[in-house]
């Protein structure tokens, strides 16, 4: 007859649930940020956290599912604590992306049984993930921790890099934050920085992506001024 | 909209309107109008899938492509009809003149038959199935996808009723929409992405809707299928009558679809005027109790040797009820309880019966608690009512405000709730509940909560917050009371004062089908047909004049009323009754009811299956059933809806038949041999304009009070329950919303139950025990489903709403 | 004269033809393999039924001679794979006009004709062949259903699997065309 509690996600999770929903007009919009607050709680979206989701922003849980379930980042099963992300997009892919996802399956695997896509390592140390591009394929193959980019990896890189997160290390991204975990990057996903706002500051951007904006500036390239007034017409917009 | 007879002559365009050109053809067509709807009403129908005229625009199936040139330029690609609005100077080719909208639409249909089964041959929807005819009509000729098809495993049960075929699905979203939109219940979703996107439900919450098998029948693919249906026949093997649903007083129109004598399923038939194209679960599968195995179908007579009851022929069983009735009339009187789900045909018989073959007014259909106020307020204003004058669907729907009072809409007029909802998500009207908790019709109209006190609703009224007061008093606000509203003494005449100080219209939602057709048929003790007064003698003149009486055959005085039968039964002064329809569970003091049978009166009982009654009943006489007769049901706008007979030939008589016949064995005509007789003889009174039976005027009554040993009940039925009406059909017993007793945490704490799983509702008559919810009830409430569970709150509490009860932790932990 | 003659002469011309003359019913005349006869409904390997009550085969029939009622199969009673059979099975074959368009229809190869052709009988109530009656015989290796599936976990492997089972039925002894055999005395 007591209502039923989420015990899983205690008083803070829901103070930090409301903040969430004080940031929008409308109390849905809040969802995704909620969803990467509920699985940094659990480390995955459970049943539990559908539940408390659903019970935060007054949905039904099939309104909640419907989103979990369409977005790959929010995951359905327990992950380990890093989140291991391999980009297996075509540049990525060509330049040896899917070499590096293959050793790692292997390397992570047990029993002689290669590991897949989202299963996490017998030690509970990494989930790994092919993912669909990673937005720097001037830098590829990549590959990324919890989100952080490690650029210009091979196959020994990332298996040495594997070897030392699964020993407890935590060696710096290329750029962009220090490593933490999966669960204390997807509570900065949802927004919570708990200090470390400076980390997260950026800039983040690498030297090879901004290499063309330098060309320009050293030389003094710009692009041609648009003529106030005299936009091209924009075409008529539906409805 | 106008068609240009020729295309030089200018077509004026009025206000709010725009000209555009469709297939060469030039159409004014309203702003705002869909594409999809202007080529329709041109006589082009472009293919589609997710468009549904009543659900918002999806744009989801992209079937409906066509080319669209604006201002000359034409757009880079074919557009969706359906999402599209018209303007100015469009110009639009279809499919019938652009190769390019022709190929795309074989396209997306090519694309939409890729994952789709080849199962036509067994699917249910085989015959009637938009995307079978589409493919046919505007589909290629073969598929160039030579893979393996995307299977599922199927079927999988959204919920016990609703089956999904998955990959059956064209995800068109009319399912999901219809949930979200029209009923309020979004628990079926799309779930997962690319090719695994699939309709689901979350894992712990079923698809639990009242109105969840509308999306079965605004399915275009065979994706979503009824677990009553399913298999049972193929859509070109029935025979479809258009009938009308029984069991509430909306009078949704239904299509019934029959073979070999069975009905095979039903669905809901288009009715702007009343449920549009949408009916509850209950409208559409719960027709299987005319077949339950204890159906009567012979007449049976009580023999006199054994006492039993035994099968008897109809010459018999009428000769001996005949003379049964006779000799009761002789020894102090009959009774008729005709029982409130009578069409107005039936309703007339019975009417007419009493006064004519039995001389009396003690006639009473309301076989559920009812008032003296009720009665003179039922007289007074609801009498005569019809949707010229009264409050109809589209009034709900349009009113700035409408306030509900003792009424549960979505549990006791599923049709009225849909319309409040459309009505404040299409013109944004407000919804006040007069209730005791925020139910989920409270929160799927965006109502406002007037909570109070069962039993304090009509003082309620007299301190309305200003706000309402206000609202109220804007042109064509609506006052809508319940069937509870019997149960509250003084509500009836504070809302009819009410009413005429602030002008809003009011209207009276009962919940049982015949209610209006027995008000109408003057099948009250205080009422000749078509409200005339009892006493008054003009009326009465009337009615001698035109049932072909002599003057003064009439019983001038008024009858009694149903407890007044009852207790007369009981204590011997009457010594007959007629028994129509009527469960005994349902009456306000069933004990009496009891009694008064048992008490060795002659019982001539006219039923459909076997009940409490007809097992005490001297004579009980088989009537047809509602899919076997014609008849007019008169819904709760006042509006007639009259059906034919579904099923033919099963030889089954209607009431009026039996009353007929039996009177011509008592002697007396009544010329309603068949309910088109009926319904002649009783237009024959023609309007009554004469007077009329004063309204009442009865103080709000002062409820029961909570205190520290007693809370107080607040009570109503569920949509889905133990109804008779609904057996036979498992599963749609399994979507009933779970019977729970509801209390707020801090009458929880006060009777120390706040820790206790089950709790105990109890009188001194009997108890309930059930799970316990917490709601936000005033203090000192709880709120019990009336008919959910085997003890119901009539029969085992002999208690109603706004009595007062105990709350105890449940003895043993056993549900009762 | 000569025209009694000729009458002889063909008569005795005659005694050196082959005689045409079937010596029925002491001598039963075995029909071509894809005589239109009598149908049958098959069944599964392990005895299932194959019809699923879905009517096209009453649908199919221009005669209106079959009778159809499907019925659910439970986890308690199964008679055959998938979610429904045909509880009621009858064809009238005083109405059957051997057309075998029902045959063409039956999407599960349930029902099919055999070269039994002795229907006749002195009343019409007899003629109503019903689906005790149509049902193929069992032969070893099958079971009487109701029973659960024993060839797989779903309805899918029936069909699947079904040519290996066929072929693995014809090494059994029995395997003279499960379809086409005709039917046993069966008491009828």
């Amino acid at each position: 007859m007591t209502e039923m509690l989420n015990d899983v996600f205690g008083q803070d999770t829901r103070t930090k649930a409301q903040q969430l929903i004080a940031r929008y007009p409308q109390s849905r919009s809040a969802l995704l940020p909620m969803l990467h607050l509920v699985q940094s709680v659990e480390g995955f979206v459970s049943q539990d956290g559908i539940r408390f989701c659903a019970e935060q922003l007054e949905l039904t849980t099939a309104e909640v599912s419907a989103v979990a379930t369409f977005y790959t980042m929010y995951k359905r099963k327990p992950c380990g604590e890093h989140l291991v992300s391999v980009c297996t997009n075509t540049l990525c892919a060509a330049l040896g992306g899917d070499a590096i996802y293959a050793r790692l399956k292997e390397e992570l695997g047990s029993d002689g049984k290669p590991l897949g896509h989202e299963q996490t390592s017998e030690d509970g140390k990494v989930t790994l993930e092919h993912a669909e591009c990673l937005a720097a394929c001037d830098l590829g193959p990549v590959l990324q921790v919890n989100y952080e980019y490690f650029d210009n990896q091979d196959p020994d890189t990332a298996s040495d890099l594997v070897a030392k997160l699964r020993a407890g290390e935590r060696p710096a991204p290329t750029r962009g934050a220090p490593l933490t975990d999966f669960k204390q990057a997807e509570l900065q996903l949802a927004g919570f920085f708990e200090g470390r706002d400076l980390d997260v500051a950026g800039p983040s951007a690498a030297k090879e992506t901004l290499r063309g904006n330098t060309v320009a500036q050293d030389r003094g390239w710009s692009a041609p001024v648009m003529p106030d007034g005299v936009l091209p017409p924009v075409p008529e917009k539906k409805k | 909209m106008t068609l240009a007879a020729d295309k030089n002559t200018d077509i004026v365009v009025p206000d709010g309107h725009v000209k555009l050109t469709i297939d060469g053809a030039e159409v004014v067509a309203p702003k705002g109008e869909l594409l999809i709807r202007t080529a329709e009403r041109l006589g082009t129908v472009i293919p589609r899938f997710c468009d549904h005229p009543l659900l918002e625009p999806a744009g989801a199936c992209r079937q409906c492509l066509v080319e669209v040139e604006m201002g000359g330029r034409p757009m880079p690609k074919p557009q969706a009809s359906c999402t599209l609005t018209v303007a100015d100077g469009m110009v639009v080719k279809t499919q019938l003149t652009s190769p390019v909208a022709d190929k795309a639409q074989a396209g997306v249909m090519e694309l939409l038959l890729i994952n789709h089964p080849l199962d036509c041959p067994i699917c249910d929807k085989g015959g009637e199935c938009p995307l079978q005819n589409q493919a046919l009509k505007h589909g290629r000729t073969d598929s160039r996808f030579t893979e393996t098809k995307r299977t599922f495993p199927k079927p999988i049960a959204v919920s016990s009723q609703v089956l999904l075929d998955r990959e059956r699905c064209v995800l068109c979203q009319r399912c999901t929409r219809f949930s979200e939109q029209i009923a309020g219940d979004p628990f079926i979703e799309l779930l997962e992405r690319g090719s695994q996107q699939q309709i689901g439900t979350a894992q712990d919450q079923p698809f639990q809707s009242y109105f969840s098998g509308n999306t079965i029948q605004i399915c275009p693919v065979g994706a979503l299928t009824s677990a009553a249906y399913r298999f049972r026949s193929r859509p070109f093997d029935l025979v479809s009558t258009p009938s009308v649903c029984e069991h509430c007083a909306g009078g949704c129109a239904t299509r019934t679809d029959w073979r070999r004598g069975k009905i095979t399923r039903r669905l809901a038939a288009e009715d702007p005027q009343v449920n549009e194209e949408w009916i509850c679960d209950k409208g559409r599968f719960a027709f299987t109790y005319t077949t339950e195995p204890d159906r009567l179908l012979r007449p049976r007579v009580r023999d006199a040797k054994t006492g039993e009851l035994r099968d008897a022929s109809w010459t018999e069983a009428l000769r001996v009820a005949a003379e049964g009735l006779t000799k009761a009339k002789e020894a102090g009187g009959v009774g008729v309880l005709p029982g409130g789900r009578l069409t107005v045909e039936d309703a007339y018989a019975y009417s007419k019966f009493a006064r004519v073959a039995l001389g009396t007014n003690d006639i009473d259909y309301r076989n559920r608690p009812s008032s003296a106020e009720e009665l003179a307020f039922l007289g007074s204003t609801v009498s005569g009512t019809n949707p010229e004058h009264g409050v109809t669907y589209g009034d709900i729907e349009k009113a700035p405000a409408v306030l509900l009072i003792a009424l549960e809409p979505e549990e006791e007029a599923p049709g009225v709730f849909l319309r409040l909802r459309k009505g404040n998500r299409k013109h944004g009207n407000r919804v006040f509940h007069m209730g005791q908790w925020t139910t989920p019709a409270v929160v799927k109209t965006n109502g406002t909560l007037i909570p109070c006190l069962p039993g304090e609703e009509a003082d309620m009224l007299g301190r309305l917050p200003s706000e309402v007061d206000e609202l109220l008093r804007r042109p064509d606000a609506v006052i809508l009371l319940g069937e509870r509203a019997a149960e509250i003494t003084g509500l009836f005449s504070t809302a009819r004062e009410l009413a005429a100080q602030t002008g809003a219209k009011l209207a009276w939602i009962p919940r049982r089908a015949g209610e209006l057709a027995a008000i109408e048929a003057g099948a009250l003790p205080t009422m000749l047909p078509g409200g005339r007064p009892v006493t008054d003698s003009v009326a009465r003149a009337e009615v001698e004049l035109a049932w072909g009486l002599e003057t003064g055959t009439l019983p001038t005085a008024e009858g009694r009323d149903l407890a007044g039968i009852l207790g007369a039964v009981a204590n011997g002064r009457l010594a007959g009754l007629v028994i129509g329809s009527v469960d005994v569970h349902d009456l306000p003091n069933p004990e009496l009811a009891e009694r008064a049978l048992d008490s060795g009166v002659f019982v001539v009982s006219l039923d459909l299956r076997e009940s409490s009654v007809t097992r005490r009943a001297d004579v009980v006489l088989p009537v047809a059933a509602i899919s076997e007769k014609a008849g007019t049901y008169i819904n709760w706008e006042g509006r007639r809806r009259p059906f034919p007979v579904v099923i033919t030939g099963t030889n089954r008589l209607p009431d009026c038949r039996v009353l007929d016949t039996l009177a011509v064995e008592m002697d007396a005509d009544l010329f309603t041999q068949t309910p088109a007789a009926a319904m002649a003889d009783l237009g024959r009174l023609g309007h009554h304009t004469g007077n009329r039976i004063p309204a009442p005027s009865v103080d709000a009554g002062r409820p029961n009070r909570p205190g520290q040993r007693h809370a107080v009940l607040a009570t109503w039925h569920q949509l889905i329950d133990h109804g008779s009406m609904q057996d036979g059909e498992p599963h749609l017993a399994g979507t009933a919303r779970p019977a729970v007793a509801r209390l707020s945490v801090d009458t929880a704490k006060a009777f120390g139950v706040a820790d206790a799983a089950l709790i105990t509702v109890g009188t001194d008559r009997g108890s309930v025990t059930l799970l316990a919810e917490f709601a936000d009830l005033p203090e000192g409430v709880v709120w019990l489903p009336s008919n959910s569970t085997p003890a119901t709150v009539r029969t085992s509490l002999g208690a109603g709403h706004g009595a007062l009860v105990t709350v105890t932790t449940a003895a043993n932990g056993a549900a009762s | 004269m000569f025209d009694a003659l000729k009458g002889f002469g063909v008569t005795f011309g005659t005694m050196f033809k082959k005689v045409v003359t079937e010596e029925y019913p002491e001598v039963k005349k075995i029909p071509a393999e894809r005589y239109h006869g009598r149908h049958q409904l098959n069944r599964h390997p392990d005895g299932l039924e194959k019809c699923v009550g879905c009517e096209l085969c009453a649908w199919a029939c221009p005669a209106d001679a079959i009778y159809v009622e499907g019925g659910d199969n439970t986890e308690k009673a199964r008679f055959s794979p998938g979610e429904r059979y045909g509880a009621i099975y009858q064809i009238n074959y005083l109405r059957c006009i051997g057309c075998g368009l029902c045959v063409e229809a039956c999407p599960t190869r349930s029902l099919t004709m055999t070269t039994e052709y002795e229907l006749a009988d002195d009343n019409r109530q007899d003629l109503i062949y019903t689906k005790e009656q149509l049902m193929a015989p069992l032969l070893s290796g099958m079971e009487q259903p109701p029973h659960p599936m024993r060839l797989g976990d779903n309805e899918q492997d029936y069909y699947v699997k079904g040519p290996e089972l066929a072929v693995s039925m014809e090494s059994a002894p029995f395997a003279d065309s499960m379809e086409t055999a005709p039917l046993k005395e069966q008491g009828k």
